[in-house]
Formats: C-alpha cells, structure tokens, sequence
C-alpha cells in the first residue's frame, strides 16, 4: 500500500508532469483560461492517460517484445492514443455536449498532449508491472489536472491585473508556470 | 507568396514557439544547453520536412476522413527512423535528448503543418514552409538555451565563458528557470514587435 | 460499407510500407547501436581496472568480469552497480582488486539533476571511491567516509548503497566460485 502511496506522490507532487518533467505543456497554456474547461479537459486527460498506459502496456509486453519489434513503438504507440482520444471525443458529444462545445479544437488535440505519449514511454522504460502503470498513468493524469485548474484558476484573477501590453497573454502565463514550478521544486527530495 | 517568404515566416512573424506556442515541451526540457537545442531543433526539422514532403506528395492519395491517422502513421515513421539514426550514429546526443526524441511525433507543429499546410500546398512550397518552421522553432530553442547555458552553467556550447567567479543560477537549469525564461523572452519579443509596428 | 473498407485499406496500406521501411532501417542500425553499447562498456571496464588486458564474464547470477593481466593472473574484478536516484536508474561500473578493494569507479548512466546529482560524474566525487573498503563504504551524513554532493542527498547515497550492496553480492559470488574451483 506505502508503494501505491509513493507512486503517487512521487507523480503528482515530486516529478509533477507538467512543472517537472515538461509534459503536457501545450493544453497546460492552451486551456488554463477559465476553471470550468480547466477541469473538463483534465478529466478526460485523466482518462486517456489511465487507458492509454493500460493499453500500451499490453502492446509492448505482448505484441512489440515478443515479436521482436520493439522499433514499432512509437507507432503503435501513437495510433493507439489517438484512437482513444476519438472514442473520447465521440462519448463526450453524446454524454455532456456542453462540455464538448467548451472544450472545442482542444479535446482532438489530447492526442498531441506530450503527457499522454509521455507517460506511455516512461512506464516502459522504468519497468513498471501492469498494475503500477496503470496507477501511474492515473496519478500523472491527477497531477496535470491538479495543475492545470490551479493554472485556471489564476489565471482568471490575472484577467483583472494592470498587466503591460507585451506581457499580457502567453508572456505572463509562462511566468505565472514558473513561479508555480518554484512552488512545486519545494517537493524535490522527499524521501518517505 | 513567394517561396522565400514561405521559409521566413516561420522565422519570426509565425514562429512557431513564440508566436504559435507550438513545441512547447520541448522548448522548454531541452534548452538545458545550446548543444541540445540545437540537436533536438535538427531532427524536428528533419521530421518536419520528410513528413511535409511525403504528405505533400500523398494527399491526392490519403481521403479526408483518415488523414489524421495517416499523418500520423508518416510522422511517427519518420521520428522513429530519426531515432534510430541518432541511436547509432550520436549516441550521446541520443542520450541527453532522452524521451524527447519519440516526443517528435506529438510535437503540435509537425502535425499543425501537415494539416493546415503540406494537405493542402504542393511539395516545393511545402519544402520551403517546413524549412521555414523549422528553422524558426530551432532559433527559438538556441535563444532559450543561451540564457539558460549561459546564467545556469556560465557556458556556452560547453565552452566556459562567465569568468571562475561567477556562481551560476542553478534556477536557470531546473525547470523554473525554463518557464520564466520563455515567459520573458516572449515579453521581449511582444514589445519588439510593437514598437516595429508603431514606427 | 465498401467506402470504409477503403478507408480502412489505405490506412492499413500506409501502416504497411511504413513498417517495412522501419524493419530495414532497424536492420542496420540495431548492430551499430549493440556495438556501441558493447564498445562503451568495454571502455568503462577498461578505465576501471587499467591494469588487465584481459576480461573474463563470470559464471555466477551476479554479472561480474574477472580481470587477468598479460601472465593470466587475476588482477580485479568489474562489476555494474545500479540503484534509482533521484530522476532514475544510476549505473557504476567498479572496479576493484583481488582483495575486494575499489580501485576505481565510473558513473556510466545517470539522469540526475544537471548542477547538483549530475555532478557525481565528476572526478571530484568519484575519487573519494578509491582505495576504500566497499563493504563499510558508506556517506558522510551516515557517518562514513564519503562526502556528499552538495544538494544531491538522494544521488549520493543511491550510489554509495549501490556500491555496498553490489560489493557484497560480489564477495559471496567469488568466495562461491573459490569454492568451487578448489573442490
């Protein structure tokens, strides 16, 4: 359980996907605007990023390994999150339409999201067994949501503050990230 | 638009990086040094142009309903062959760039220019585009890194070049230092741009 | 119905000839990277035990090398010590002498943090490894003998344990083999 625990730590806090290792930075800009799409994306992120480690487990361990082609990875690999993403886009149109309206070009664009790709690879380089990549690709996902609607929300204030023109938009965003990747280095080192 | 225009777009007006946000993971994880960059820009760049090439040449063949996966099928292709090269000819740049080279293929900007250009232009334009962008996101990662190396490490391309007393900003090599390098130098780049429009 | 089918078959058909160029371009450049692994490896055992001309793989669970000099007497052996650090897997290749000693050490895989753990690859730290018992071979902070990185806690100590560890394994793998070879 202390394992399951740490796992989790260790993907949401200490190496946090999008403020340490740099995944997830595309949605992470493109959709912190408001909370409420904030949240819807990173629920589905979550979703993709839980399947998609499932899936890509199975194909690597019981297709690519054994048959020796290990170089079809990064193909496999990708087809396979984008067909996840398009069985996610078609649930969610039929399931919460508003949710699909809000989230519009960006919920397609998940299959670009580094993070998913990302947590993929890493759950095979690292060895992971079936259930610790699935975990793993649930609290990575958890820990760019969390991330993201903190973004959101502060984001929303920042509409309000006197900001000089050349700094407003994406300028002033990547600043905000980096304070946050200030904040959340603080976690580096932890050793429970 | 002349073709020379189609390649310097992506210098500076359509930069990818600071004006489009594209590539934004690895903008920012492998400007650690200049060497990087500039290694992670060229194969971009590689990708970039043999999938804007080949799509150009396929997209009579490819329908509209399935050119997504089929974009993505060409890219991939290119990013493992790529991977594979760079595994055997520069190990150690392979190394640095890590799990970054794989992350090619879901760099917004291929699949951003295959869609909303090589689909739907001819191959020597689509050449020209791609170089273009290329460049523009290869500059974009050179001027993050050189801030980063240089206040960092106090180096540049590996080279000392801050004298023996400076103490480097660690901030600058972890991830902060990334983001709020980006987020300045985009400032930067906006009031640039600014004034060049007012005068 | 045929319209997917054809859809289906392109996709199918692109996915084709793109595996079929990936296998050919697999074909040559998987032996180059094996021998550059091979190579690097060669290198690192090389570099710490200098004094063998020759490398012998062990017959035992724990991979280790037997270094003979140019008489076929045994000069050392080299092993790989692995232990995560603080981004990842650390690997040293150790080098250490007939009676155990470390002669030399090499950090040959590390993704630590480039300014604080990554400088474990500097001779700085890995000097320190040098004639030290490797079974008492433990951080400053845990009162032995090793100075540890400056803001790299978790670096250090994943390599001295590492070490500790990979020398004991060593050490019954050897006295196993003696054993062995006299009876």
């Amino acid at each position: 359980m202390s394992n399951v625990f740490m796992l989790a730590i260790s993907a949401i806090l200490i190496n946090n996907f999008v403020l340490s290792r740099f995944l997830g930075l595309c949605p992470y800009i493109g959709v912190s605007k408001k909370l409420d799409s904030a949240l819807g994306m990173g629920m589905a992120v979550i979703f993709v990023m839980t399947m998609a480690s499932t899936i890509t487990w199975i194909i690597q361990n019981y297709l690519l390994t054994p048959f020796n082609i290990e170089y079809l990875q990064t193909i496999a690999f990708i087809l396979t999150i984008a067909s996840l993403v398009q069985f996610v886009e078609m649930v969610i149109q039929k399931m919460v339409p508003t949710l699909y309206k809000a989230l519009g070009v960006f919920l397609p664009l998940i299959t670009t999201n580094c993070a998913v790709l990302g947590v993929s690879i890493i759950n095979i380089n690292e060895s992971l067994s079936f259930i610790e990549s699935i975990l793993h690709g649930f609290f990575a996902g958890i820990g760019f949501t969390l991330v993201l609607v903190i973004m959101a929300g502060l984001r929303e204030r920042l509409e309000w503050a006197d900001l000089p023109e050349s700094m407003r938009g994406l300028p002033i965003a990547f600043i905000l990230a980096g304070c946050m990747a200030l904040a959340f280095l603080g976690f580096s080192g932890f050793n429970i | 638009m002349s073709l020379i225009k189609e390649m310097t777009k992506g210098f500076v007006k359509e930069n990818p990086v600071f004006v489009m946000a594209l590539g934004l993971c690895p903008t920012l994880a492998v400007s650690t040094s200049i060497e990087n960059a500039i290694g992670m820009g060229f194969a971009s760049t590689f990708v970039l142009l043999c999938s804007n090439i080949l799509i150009a040449l396929l997209k009579d063949f490819i329908p509209a309903k399935v050119r997504i996966p089929c974009f993505i099928v060409v890219i991939a292709s290119f990013v493992t062959i790529v991977d594979m090269l760079m595994n055997a000819y520069v190990p150690e740049l392979h190394k640095n760039l890590g799990i970054f080279i794989p992350l090619i293929v879901v760099n917004c900007m291929i699949l951003g220019r295959a869609e909303a250009f090589a689909s739907k232009n001819p191959v020597l334009k689509s050449v020209f585009d791609g170089l273009g962008m290329g460049i523009g996101f290869t500059l974009a990662l050179v001027l993050v890194a050189f801030f980063r190396e240089l206040l960092g490490a106090g180096q540049l391309l590996g080279i000392q070049i801050m004298p023996e007393s400076y103490e480097p900003v660690l901030l600058a090599i972890l991830a902060p230092g990334a983001f709020l390098t980006l987020g300045l130098l985009m400032g930067a780049l906006n009031l640039f741009k600014k004034k060049d429009t007012t005068e | 119905m045929s319209y997917y089918l054809k859809l289906g078959f392109i996709l199918l058909l692109i996915a084709a000839v793109a595996s079929g160029v990936l296998a050919f371009v697999n074909g040559f450049t998987k032996p180059i990277i094996e021998e550059n692994r091979r190579q690097a490896e060669i290198e690192a055992r090389q570099e710490v035990l200098p004094s063998a001309v020759d490398f012998q793989k062990a017959d035992s669970d724990f991979v280790f090398y037997t270094g003979y000099d140019a008489e076929g007497e045994v000069v050392g052996y080299t092993f790989l010590a692995v232990e995560t650090g603080y981004s990842g897997p650390i690997q040293t290749m150790v080098g250490v002498g007939p009676d155990l000693k470390i002669i030399k050490i090499k950090i040959v895989e590390q993704s630590e943090t480039p300014g604080l753990g990554a400088n474990c690859i500097r001779s700085e730290f890995t000097e320190q490894f040098s004639d030290l018992d490797g079974e008492k071979l433990y951080l400053d902070k845990d009162s032995g003998d090793i100075v540890t990185l400056t803001g790299a806690t978790i670096t250090s100590r994943a390599i001295v344990d590492s070490l500790r560890e990979a020398i004991r394994l060593l050490k019954n793998n050897v006295e196993q083999l003696n054993s062995e070879e006299v009876s």
